[in-house]
């Protein structure tokens, strides 16, 4: 039976890609860029709308919801992972609505006085079965995939109009993004780059290293030197893991006490961040929030009898409240924190925010 | 003793496979020994749960993260609860990227037995990795296997196996005693060039051959904890059924290193830094593991992390490493301090405090409990008011009101405690009783009849209690022994029962020389080659061959013995064993011992003081101790009160009067 063969196939690389969520991240966070991790979701989502069975447009949510909240759960602090989800729901709805002859704009907001004045909810059922629904969204999938392709080089190509010549930048840690960003700068201006570090894992040095092969200025320093350098800095870019509902920032150990400085110097602070990483998670949800990885690089297993009179924590995310960023970058254009919102419920249906 | 054996058949196949190969390993859940008795006999070690997942499992992880697509399962103890266990998990079921296959058998009694039906099922062709069903690692072992691979193929198979070792130094909770190795490797080639069990000695001995040959770099280390992965050629199994005396992985391993010139095999090893990696062989190894585990030392496999995908195991994390399972309830004033996991459905009362702790579902627990280091399984009842530290609380356990368990007790299943009663240090509570055991291994038909003839003690168990102490019911050093079973305390206590069994060895032969009338240079030869089997030193051995002999009355006549009698028996003995003696005690340093062996026997037995003389007389006179050597002791050897009391003794004083004024004449009389 080609059928069930294409089941159990379906199956088995669904559980494969959970697994490698729960394995994921050996404490230098992700693997895989998360920009890779989004593809890849959207690659398993594309699979499963194409070989599920399925015969109407709530069906395919009903699975591609349920899949996705095994996703999350497999591993919470990759937010981009549900962040795809909620996007190829959002594209489902879409396109439902699209071939019912109707626009989803009009439906999409609850507004106070629509629940006033309609009674009760109107539930959409998705049950009506259209034809040609199945190959519209796969297109729809396709075209999102176009744009997470490009989402890093859109984002390097607003590089010059923030960064100018002879200024000096300070980022944190290493972000694929960032990095991309300083390339692209640097073919036309000369600046100078201080890395901090970033400790325990250190990504600063590997970000350092990239930057100095296209020949960039420059400058690694201890994470503690960050508040004394902070002065000479003109501009902070920096990457992050996942950008709040509230315009905050989830990013790696160390960006609040950059942000911080940067605040304190009245010194800029940009994030580079591709739509992709915009969550409808706020702060307060703190179980998934924090994630504690193995102590090794705080004190290394060897350090021997006195491990077991301590306690050792090392925690992987930072969070960076709205007020202290100036600036997000992402691949549609440059948008303030309190844009945020708006973004999100252009991106997201609302009633995906909860899977 | 090993055999050389038939030639090596692997080399021929093993060439002409290919990279691609699906990895296999061998995971051997049975641990074939009985170090977690009485608990291991209600469920075997590969299922007791660490962190409320069975061990298995973690070891199972371990292997699907590290690329393994073909798991050998063997078990042999209760293979049947291992076997019903991993049919229901994730790893049988079609998706699973490891497969699992069950290999059971009651015939099984060692490491050896279950390679040798590798070898003989032909179930590996080609590199595998050996583990055992309670090993707790997210080591990444694909870089060792690259290392592996790559020596095999510029050696032509020479290495046949390479052992995973991670850094820790001396000291850490997470070494035990007992697996305390010492290596030399050749830090180029990371070849193990000897491999020791340290066994507690303070002194260690390395062949000097090992450092002959090969190149010029060598590091000696202690500093490493063997994690009981090994990477193993197909020859592995192989040279298992080869050598039929084999039947662990230290024999293996020493084997293979002693025959090294004759098979020319060898073995490597590799360390790593970062991962962790820890077998959990005893009691105190499975409370260093569980705690590391909890303070997130082998992330990604954490408890909230939920790898084994049951339905209703996910549990939160939240600052201080407190870990709650599903629908868990705590009451007005409770305080879950640090490093504690509270799997589902588990309901915990008022005012307690909780830290470095482990409970499991479906548990309930009292008002103003005290818990630190405890390892609650399922089901567990615990009443109110009551402490338990650093102690193993099985499956099903009842703690009543007010009872507090000391360090390092354990209730295995199903047992009942108290009320108001305080366990000992070191208790250990069974449903079995202890005495059923040995019944147990002869007659597997144990009837009913056979256990209703125990009761359970009341002033053991408390009022209300259910089950059977392990310790009362054996006598003295047997009970010790089983505590440190289970705990694994420091190895030192195995070399004193080394120490008495080859004192009674001595002893025996002795008494056959007396009997038989054996010759005295037969003696000596007899003493030397126990000498050799016990491993003992030169120093114990005269210290026990004096001991033995001061004591030989005692032995004979009991120990009622006036004086007189004893001097007068064993004046004779000392004259007809002289030469023993003569043989043993040649140094300076020797006299000195063996004078410090007879000092302690007779701080000992008090009441023969005044025979001491007589008996140094005696030595004097035989020429087994020389005046120089008897005049130091008696000057320099007093280190505490007793000895000095000791040698105000009257008739010692005057001894060593004369023995001084010999001197003095003798030395008159050579000018």
């Amino acid at each position: 039976m080609p059928g069930a063969d294409k089941e159990t196939d379906l199956t088995e690389r669904i559980e494969a890609f959970l697994a490698d969520l729960k394995r994921g991240g050996s404490g230098t966070g992700p693997l895989r860029g998360s920009g890779e991790m989004a593809r890849e979701t959207t690659y398993l989502l594309r699979r499963i709308t194409a070989q599920a069975r399925w015969s109407s447009a709530g069906d395919l949510m009903e699975i591609i919801r349920n899949e996705g909240r095994r996703m999350t759960a497999a591993q919470p602090s990759e937010t981009t992972v549900g962040n795809m989800v909620r996007r190829v729901l959002k594209i489902i709805r879409e396109e439902y609505a699209r071939s019912r002859g109707s626009s989803e704009e009009t439906e999409q907001q609850e507004s106070l006085h629509k629940l006033l004045t309609a009674g009760e909810l109107s539930e959409e059922t998705f049950r009506e079965h259209f034809v040609h629904l199945k190959a519209n969204v796969i297109e729809a999938i396709n075209e999102l995939l176009t744009e997470l392709d490009g989402t890093t080089d859109n984002i390097a190509m607003q590089a010059l109009e923030h960064i100018h010549s002879n200024e000096v930048i300070m980022t944190v840690g290493r972000s694929r993004t960032v990095e991309a960003f300083l390339k692209d700068a640097a073919r036309k201006r000369k600046f100078h780059v201080i890395v901090a570090e970033c400790a325990p894992f250190c990504q600063g040095h590997e970000m350092a290293t990239g930057l100095s092969k296209v020949g960039i200025e420059t400058t690694v320093i201890a994470d503690a030197a960050i508040f004394a350098v902070m002065s000479r800095v003109n501009k902070v870019i920096i990457g992050t893991q996942t950008v709040l509902a509230n315009g905050g920032l989830r990013a790696v150990n160390g960006t609040h006490s950059v942000a911080l400085a940067a605040r304190h110097h009245s010194t800029p602070l940009i994030i580079c961040a591709p739509m992709f990483k915009l969550s409808p998670q706020f702060p307060n949800e703190e179980d998934t929030f924090h994630k504690f990885v193995s102590p090794h690089e705080v004190l290394p297993f060897t350090a021997g009898e006195i491990l077991s009179k301590v306690n050792v924590h090392c925690p992987v995310f930072d969070y960076v409240p709205p007020e202290l960023i100036t600036l997000f970058i992402s691949n549609i254009g440059g948008n303030a924190p309190s844009y945020i919102y708006r973004l999100m419920s252009e991106l997201y249906h609302p009633e995906d925010h909860k899977l | 003793a090993n055999r050389g054996g038939k030639q090596k058949k692997g080399n021929v196949t093993s060439e002409q496979e290919e990279e691609e190969q699906p990895l296999q390993a061998v995971l051997v859940a049975d641990s074939f020994n009985r170090r977690f008795f009485p608990i291991s006999k209600d469920q075997p070690r590969a299922l007791l749960p660490l962190g409320n997942v069975a061990m298995i499992d973690y070891t199972l992880e371990f292997l699907t993260s590290t690329g393994v697509q073909e798991t050998f399962v063997f078990c042999c103890w209760m293979s049947n609860k291992i076997k019903d266990h991993l049919l229901k998990s994730k790893w049988c079921r079609p998706t699973s990227p490891n497969v699992v296959h069950i290999i059971t058998s009651d015939l099984y009694r060692s490491l050896g037995d279950v390679l040798r039906d590798v070898d003989a099922k032909n179930l590996v062709r080609n590199d595998f990795i050996l583990v055992y069903g309670d090993v707790v690692s997210n080591i990444d072992v694909s870089q060792a296997l690259q290392e592996h691979r790559h020596r095999r193929k510029v050696d032509k198979n020479i290495s046949v196996m390479t052992m995973v070792f991670k850094e820790s130094s001396p000291g850490h909770k997470s070494r035990c005693e007992e697996d305390d190795v010492i290596v030399a490797m050749d830090s180029k080639s990371k070849r193990v060039l000897h491999y020791q069990k340290t066994q507690g000695l303070k002194k260690l001995q390395f062949p000097m051959n090992i450092f002959q040959h090969g190149s010029d770099e060598f590091e000696i280390r202690h500093d490493l904890l063997d994690c009981h992965i090994s990477i193993c050629s197909p020859q592995v199994a192989e040279l298992f059924t080869d050598n039929f005396d084999y039947q662990t992985r230290n024999d293996f391993v020493r084997g293979i290193l002693v025959n090294e010139e004759i098979l020319g095999n060898q073995i490597h090893l590799y360390v790593t830094q970062d991962g962790y990696g820890a077998r959990v062989s005893n009691l105190q190894m499975y409370d260093s593991v569980s705690s590391d585990m909890v303070r997130r030392w082998v992330y990604p496999l954490t408890p909230e992390a939920n790898f084994t995908d049951q339905q209703g195991q996910g549990c939160t994390h939240s600052r201080h490493n407190v870990y709650r399972g599903a629908e868990v309830s705590l009451g007005h004033g409770s305080q879950m301090e640090e490093n504690v996991l509270i799997g589902r459905d588990t309901s915990i009362g008022a005012n307690c405090h909780i830290s470095n702790s482990v409970i499991g579902n479906n548990c309930t627990i009292g008002d103003n409990v005290v818990l630190d280091r405890a390892h609650m399984w399922n089901n567990v009842h615990i009443s109110s008011n009551v402490e338990i530290h650093q102690s193993v609380v099985c499956d099903g356990a009842v703690v009543k009101e007010a009872v507090r368990l000391n360090k390092q007790c354990v209730l295995a299943y199903n047992v009942v405690i108290g009320p108001n009663l305080s366990l000992p240090e070191g208790t250990v509570v069974s449903m079995h009783h202890p005495e059923e055991e040995e019944e147990d291994d002869d007659d597997e038909f144990l009837s009913d009849d056979q256990e209703v003839g125990h009761t359970f003690n009341p002033a053991e168990v408390g009022p209300e209690g259910k089950g059977y102490i392990w310790k009362a019911s054996m006598n003295d050093t047997e009970d010790e022994e089983l505590a440190q079973c289970l705990w694994g305390r420091p190895l030192s206590k195995q070399n004193v029962c080394k120490v008495v069994s080859f004192q009674l060895e001595v002893l025996g032969t002795l008494q056959r020389g007396l009997e038989e009338n054996i010759v005295c240079d037969n003696l000596v030869l007899e003493i030397n080659s126990l000498k050799y089997a016990y491993n003992i030193t030169l120093k114990e051995v005269m210290q026990i061959l004096t001991r033995v002999v001061l004591e030989y009355p005692f032995q004979q006549q009991g120990t009622q013995l006036t004086t007189l009698q004893y001097t007068g028996s064993l004046l004779p003995l000392l004259k007809t064993w002289s030469p023993v003696f003569k043989n043993y005690i040649k140094r300076a340093q020797d006299h000195l011992d063996c004078l410090s062996a007879v000092e302690e026997l007779f701080l000992e037995q008090d009441t023969h003081q005044t025979a001491m003389v007589k008996v140094l007389m005696k030595m004097y006179q035989l020429e087994i101790l020389e005046e120089e050597a008897i005049l130091k002791w008696f000057s320099t050897g007093a280190t505490n009160d007793k000895s000095r009391q000791l040698r105000k003794n009257q008739g010692l004083q005057k001894f060593i009067q004369w023995l001084k004024e010999a001197e003095d004449e003798s030395s008159e009389e050579g000018e």
